[in-house]
């Protein structure tokens, strides 16, 4: 790289490093039970579609507040087993099993 | 404008750092690309766009392909012998930028995905041979940038990114080539 490049990207160099190894580190760690996590949401979202639901709807079948159905859609929700057979009961999907199939 | 250096102690690739974001762009970029209910608003509004382009008719296969890309693409990122030559990972975005000028606006995507070509794109300055400065990216489900305003906000900052780096010289005159048309 060219001295007078560098010396113009140090010289305006930001105080706030990147966080992108840091982020990217935390994302390869997590992988496995985050795309558990995201199988579930897609299976809601699915839902969601095939019906032509909001995040609302799925709060008021839910008995929860659109802020938590954000919380679970966010698929980085590490979720118990009773959760899930909830989200099973009261949408009357499946989540579970086909997440176990994939 | 500031920047940030995105793998420390390797002056090859570098990110723009706006001051009231909490993190740089490259770093952004990802957050929003690994955050699923970001992608679920993005796709339910974007779903013509999807269907249209792509034929894919549902929401959480894109939601499902995006992370899976990103996930790729990222790892392509962090690869060091593979990033510091980075002109293999970065392609020119138009035609005219084909020409060995020292400034051009390059796009980034994963080009060896398999199934439907990959709709995510990095957006960045190659400021040298294998050196490039991100300024954003985004989901491209159109032909051009110009197409969409998510897109086209995009291009306004890889132009303001490129002028501010000519106003402070760190390319000459000559050495930039006009953007006409993206491909």
């Amino acid at each position: 790289m060219k001295q007078k490049t560098l010396e113009f990207l140090v010289s305006h160099k930001s105080e706030t490093p990147s966080t992108f190894i840091e982020d990217a580190a935390w994302r390869q760690e997590n992988e496995v039970w985050l795309k558990w996590s995201r199988k579930i949401a897609m299976k809601i979202v699915d839902y969601m579609q095939e019906n032509g639901l909001s995040r609302s709807d799925i709060a008021a079948k839910l008995g929860v507040s659109p802020q938590y159905v954000s919380r679970i859609l966010s698929g980085k929700t590490n979720f118990s087993f009773k959760s899930i057979a909830e989200i099973e009961r009261k949408l009357g999907i499946s989540c579970m099993e086909a997440t176990m199939a994939l | 404008m500031r920047f940030v250096q995105i793998i420390p102690g390797y002056n090859h690739l570098w990110a723009v750092k706006e001051e009231e974001k909490e993190t740089d762009e490259l770093s952004l970029l990802f957050r929003q690309w690994s955050n699923f209910n970001y992608l679920l608003d993005f796709f339910f509004a974007n779903l013509e766009d999807l269907k249209g382009f792509f034929h894919i008719e549902k929401v959480s296969d894109a939601i499902n392909d995006t992370m899976e890309d990103a996930q790729e693409l990222e790892r392509l990122i962090l690869d060091f012998p593979y990033t510091e030559q980075l002109d293999g990972l970065f392609h020119p975005l138009s035609l005219s930028d084909d020409r060995a000028h020292e400034l051009t606006r390059e796009k980034a995507r994963n080009w060896g995905r398999r199934q439907h070509p990959s709709w995510l794109r990095i957006y960045a300055i190659r400021i040298e041979p294998n050196v490039y400065i991100v300024t954003g990216g985004a989901i491209k489900l159109t032909a051009t940038m110009q197409e969409r305003e998510h897109t086209q906000k995009e291009l306004d900052k890889l132009n303001i990114c490129r002028d501010y780096l000519k106003c402070n010289g760190v390319f000459d005159q000559d050495s930039f080539i006009d953007f006409f048309k993206e491909d």
